[in-house]
């Protein structure tokens, strides 16, 4: 490409990515704007309690999938920050997944949801439509979901309590729901928050020191910032294409396929995943994927877009490297102390869990014919 | 009232060959070769790349449900169940036809759904309580079979799989599953093999030509006239107590587009009206073939009789209840011994045995290369 080409692809590639979001480290920051920080959570989200609640009991039901044998929670576990701790996850019966599982906590406050940024964050009950009927996740016809939930009594108590005792389900008001009990679930609130909103926090040093350097320094606060320590816009880290998938037919088929369906051009020979290019369809976004949140970390290991990295350490080190080949990480040379803040200060945003209450799916009903 | 009901019965007859039923019939040759759509030739390997891909589960959601799923060639290419089995965490909620001479059908499924075994197979395969298949999906796990890449490649020459070219390589095997004459007794009698039907068929092919009229609608080669009628077959006894059953037939009814009423006072299966928008065609089903009874039972739209003497018990009494059933379904009379003649006469349109059909070895799915994905592979 000239040097006249690349420029005019790279104006376009900023006019797309101003409409469609999903991407992009080269959009100039705003002159007046302040440098990006690490902010404090904001306060918890209004919602409609017994509309959360339905969402709850729907977010445990695996009837929500086309065979009746994978819920939300299948690769969104409580206990793993509502990840599921494997490298690449499992995706639907038959099929296998081509990248890691995001944990949820405080998903309302991602601005992009999924690895390449194709779901608006603020339209959760269309991300979690997407899950349910999408083929690779739980590959369910949507009214058919609906007809199951008429016939399952919990679920309907649940449903009437939300809507009314005269509605009647239907499917994009059950998807709603799941989005609202989506919209409960915060990561905790930590001794960093509290700093951060200006409260009188006796903070150790070491955390101290690893603020600083995330602001300065290590240069984290340039994609992490805000407050769950993302930009939400899509990266290169030059991470390397995972042999987890170039060698696992199964998931080079699912991610072949979503390169279909997301209508890459000569998407047979795209075998490796292509990130927020599928999106935005501009070279300069191939392998660039959207920055994850830091919020609850040790708890949602592995790592990175295809849990290629398992530990914490592994992650800073790959970062202070400069990431890998063509990646947009300039390298940082730390001293082994300043090292150890940054880990402590990741350390600290990940407090213990609170509990989140599973709910055990109840039986069907047979119901009386003429009152369907 | 009742000259108005038979000049309405004999109008709505003209085009059914009414007459048919009065004059004793010659014999239905044997089926004629069948034909297959000019956009679908047959060829020896299209046809193997059908039954593989018949008895291929890959070709389903889960991978779990491939046509042979529903189709046993050990059931005569259906089911033993009254309604199928469905898709994993379903229920169908109709019976699984046989796939032998359904290349002789116009219309195929129940309702007449849709006009070709290629539109039949994709169908099954995608519905969400048959095959739950995604298109794009179950493509690209085609082209990561490399036996299959091979072979599309040598049929249809493309440089991969296209979901398109499967279902037609399934409907050329299907319109392979024909009935061989020399194998069926009556056509073997037709044929001039005298001792090829006992006396007792030959009563019950009298009765079936005659008296109990059943030839008015199974009619030809097929024994079946491709048309639609409504004879009131029961409820399954279980359609009130199967919890599976009442979702997909509320499915059914809702994403068919039936009225807010139909939708909400029952789950009855309205048969061709899904199509027509037309209530007098309420509970009509395409006339099924008479060809290979003897080995695919249980019997009509919903598997509702076991035996063939349950059917012919039926139809004995007139047919059940059903707003649309035609003036012309009347008590028939019976005695025991004509029952058992008719039965005798349908088991004799039945091949003595089936030919065996061994579930083929599948081809392996393999990853595509990575490196040098663009230069050639």
């Amino acid at each position: 490409m000239s040097g006249g080409a690349r420029a005019r692809a790279a104006c376009a590639a900023i006019l797309l990515l101003a409409a469609a979001a999903p991407a992009g480290a080269e959009k100039p920051p705003a002159p007046t704007a302040r440098p990006p920080a690490l902010q404090a959570l904001p306060p918890q989200a209004r919602v409609d309690t017994a509309l959360a609640e339905l969402g709850r009991q729907l977010f445990f039901e695996p009837r929500l999938s086309g065979d009746g044998s994978r819920s939300c929670a299948s690769c969104h576990e409580p206990a793993r920050g509502f990840a599921d701790g494997q490298p690449l996850s499992r995706g639907y019966n038959g099929s296998e997944y081509f990248r890691n599982a995001p944990g949820l906590l405080s998903v309302r406050l991602k601005t992009r949801l999924t690895w390449d940024g194709r779901l608006d964050g603020a339209d959760l009950a269309t991300a979690v439509r997407d899950m349910v009927t999408e083929a690779h996740f739980m590959n369910a016809d949507a009214r058919l979901v609906q007809e199951r939930v008429r016939q399952i009594p919990a679920l309907m108590q649940a449903w009437q309590r939300a809507a009314g005792d005269a509605s009647e389900p239907y499917a994009p008001r059950l998807f709603t729901a799941i989005a609202e009990y989506l919209r409960t679930l915060d990561a905790p609130d930590t001794p960093v928050d509290r700093h951060l909103r200006g409260e009188r926090v006796a903070l150790p040093p070491a955390l101290r020191e690893g603020l600083a350097l995330f602001h300065g320094k290590a240069g984290c606060a340039r994609c992490h910032h805000g407050p769950l320590g993302s930009d939400g816009r899509a990266h290169r880290l030059g991470v390397p294409a995972s042999p987890a998938i170039a060698g696992d037919a199964l998931r080079m088929i699912t991610l072949l396929r979503h390169h279909a369906t997301m209508g890459v051009p000569g998407y047979m020979d795209e075998r490796e995943d292509l990130g927020a290019f599928v999106v935005s369809k501009v070279d300069a976004d191939r392998g660039r994927f959207v920055t994850p949140s830091l919020r609850i970390l040790t708890h949602t290991a592995p790592y990175l877009h295809d849990g290629s990295l398992a530990t914490l350490e592994e992650v800073l080190d790959f970062h202070l490297r400069g990431g890998g080949a063509a990646g947009e990480l300039a390298p940082v040379a730390l001293e082994a102390r300043e090292r150890a803040a940054l880990l402590a200060l990741l350390r600290a945003l990940s407090p213990p869990l609170p509990a989140h209450p599973e709910s055990v799916p109840q039986d069907y009903a047979v119901l009386p014919r003429g009152r369907r | 009232m009742r000259a108005r009901v038979a000049a309405a019965v004999g109008v709505a007859l003209l085009g059914f060959g009414a007459a048919r039923a009065q004059v004793p019939a010659a014999p239905p040759g044997t089926l004629p070769p069948v034909v297959a759509p000019a956009d679908n030739p047959g060829s020896a390997a299209k046809v193997e790349l059908g039954r593989l891909l018949f008895w291929d589960p890959r070709l389903s959601g889960n991978g779990s449900t491939a046509c042979a799923s529903c189709h046993l060639p050990a059931l005569g290419m259906g089911e033993r169940s009254t309604v199928s089995r469905g898709y994993p965490g379903t229920i169908h909620w109709r019976n699984s036809q046989t796939i032998w001479n359904a290349a002789h059908y116009e219309r195929l499924f129940w309702d007449g759904a849709v006009g070709s075994l290629e539109a039949q197979a994709q169908s099954a395969a995608t519905g969400a309580v048959a095959g739950n298949g995604n298109p794009a999906m179950m493509e690209m796990r085609l082209r990561f079979v490399p036996e299959y890449v091979r072979r599309f490649r040598a049929v249809f020459g493309t440089e991969w799989p296209r979901l398109t070219h499967a279902w037609q390589a399934i409907a050329a095997f299907e319109r392979t599953l024909v009935s061989d004459p020399a194998r069926v007794p009556f056509d073997r009698w037709v044929a001039g093999d005298r001792d090829a039907l006992s006396p007792a068929a030959q009563r019950g092919w009298a009765l079936f030509s005659g008296k109990a009229g059943c030839i008015r609608c199974h009619e030809g080669p097929l024994f079946a006239d491709q048309r639609f009628h409504a004879l009131g077959v029961p409820r399954l006894p279980q359609a009130d107590a199967h919890v599976l059953l009442q979702v997909t037939a509320r499915w059914q009814n809702l994403q068919r587009g039936v009225s807010r009423e139909q939708y909400a006072s029952g789950d009855d299966d309205l048969g061709l009206e899904y199509l027509t928008r037309d209530a007098r065609d309420r509970g009509k089903f395409r006339t099924p073939s008479l060809r290979e009874l003897r080995h695919t039972a249980p019997y009509m739209h919903n598997g509702a009789f076991a035996t063939l003497r349950e059917v012919v018990d039926f139809f004995d009494r007139g047919g059940g209840d059903a707003a649309a059933k035609p003036a012309w379904l009347q008590p028939l009379g019976l005695s025991d011994d004509d029952k058992r003649d008719l039965v005798a006469f349908l088991e004799s349109l039945s091949m003595d045995e089936l030919p065996a059909m061994p579930a083929p070895e599948l081809p392996p799915t393999r990853p595509l290369p990575v490196a040098g994905a663009r230069d050639g592979r």
